[in-house]
């Protein structure tokens, strides 16, 4: 499956809307974590165990969104979007969603003529 | 006994002083090191397009339709950074020492995007987008040092070379 965050996938076009997917998963850190982070955070610098955790349930949001767009048997997913929001103190959300649509490479005027 | 008053007294001075200083040390060493090597990494990816509009200019179907790519980075404040944001909004002003760090930030974070779109053999990145994620919860107010965490999201394709 094709997917975008833009509107229009070069050497295809859209032939119809199916919709809206979307996938989210919301992730507390773990504390062992949340203590090496603290510890990291005297000096600065890049907090790795935060970043695989984006990294994580970024990956399972998409799957999500993904497996919804299967069931409608969609080709594409276009115009993704990511949104994060904060639950509670030490948990996050984050939120993808897209358009589902069917596409069909387009045949190139050049080739015919 | 005035000798164990006044080693108590340094150590209770001193250790805060001391946190304060080598966080401050580190700190600079740090970004500096970051900064160096984002000027390189820069250099291996600066033939990349990469623009923020919907539109893809140029696009030429490749071998490979185009894909999404995402990258993330999530990093901390030194607490010496975090003393003087937390000092400077007493007055307000601008707090250089966390414009800095969002800075290196979304710099580390837009250079992930373009190793992973070099990396699949891309040229070009559309409708580039930056988030911030808050995974602490509301970290920059409740903590005296904030993590910042950057996403960044684009659809890798292929462009045109002009030659």
């Amino acid at each position: 499956m094709i997917v975008v965050n833009t509107e229009s996938i070069p050497g295809y076009h859209v032939t119809s809307v199916l919709g809206i997917v979307q996938g989210n998963v919301v992730r507390a850190k773990h504390v062992g974590r949340d203590l090496a982070a603290s510890l990291k955070n005297i000096v600065g610098g890049e907090l790795k165990g935060y970043t695989e955790l984006l990294t994580e349930s970024r990956r399972t949001a998409i799957e999500r969104m993904l497996s919804q767009a299967q069931e409608l048997q969609a080709d594409a997913i276009v115009n993704v979007r990511f949104s994060t929001s904060a639950v509670t103190q030490g948990a996050a959300e984050l939120y993808v969603y897209g358009t589902a649509v069917k596409i069909e490479p387009i045949v190139q005027a050049s080739t015919v003529s | 006994m005035m000798d164990m008053d006044l080693v108590f007294g340094l150590f209770v001075v001193g250790l805060p002083l001391f946190m304060l200083a080598f966080a401050w040390a580190m700190g600079v060493w740090i970004s500096n090191r970051h900064e160096a090597d984002l000027a390189q990494r820069e250099l291996a990816v600066a033939h990349i397009l990469v623009h923020n509009t919907g539109r893809l200019q140029d696009a030429v179907t490749g071998s490979q339709p185009p894909v999404m790519i995402t990258s993330e980075v999530t990093l901390g404040v030194d607490h010496f950074r975090g003393f003087l944001g937390q000092w400077k909004s007493l007055f307000g002003g601008q707090v250089r020492s966390y414009q800095m760090v969002l800075d290196r930030a979304r710099r580390e974070v837009v250079m992930r995007m373009l190793e992973q779109t070099n990396a699949m053999g891309y040229n070009a990145v559309a409708n580039l987008r930056i988030d911030f994620a808050d995974i602490s919860g509301s970290a920059l107010a409740r903590r005296k040092a904030a993590d910042i965490s950057v996403l960044a999201s684009g659809t890798a394709y292929y462009v045109a070379t002009k030659s």
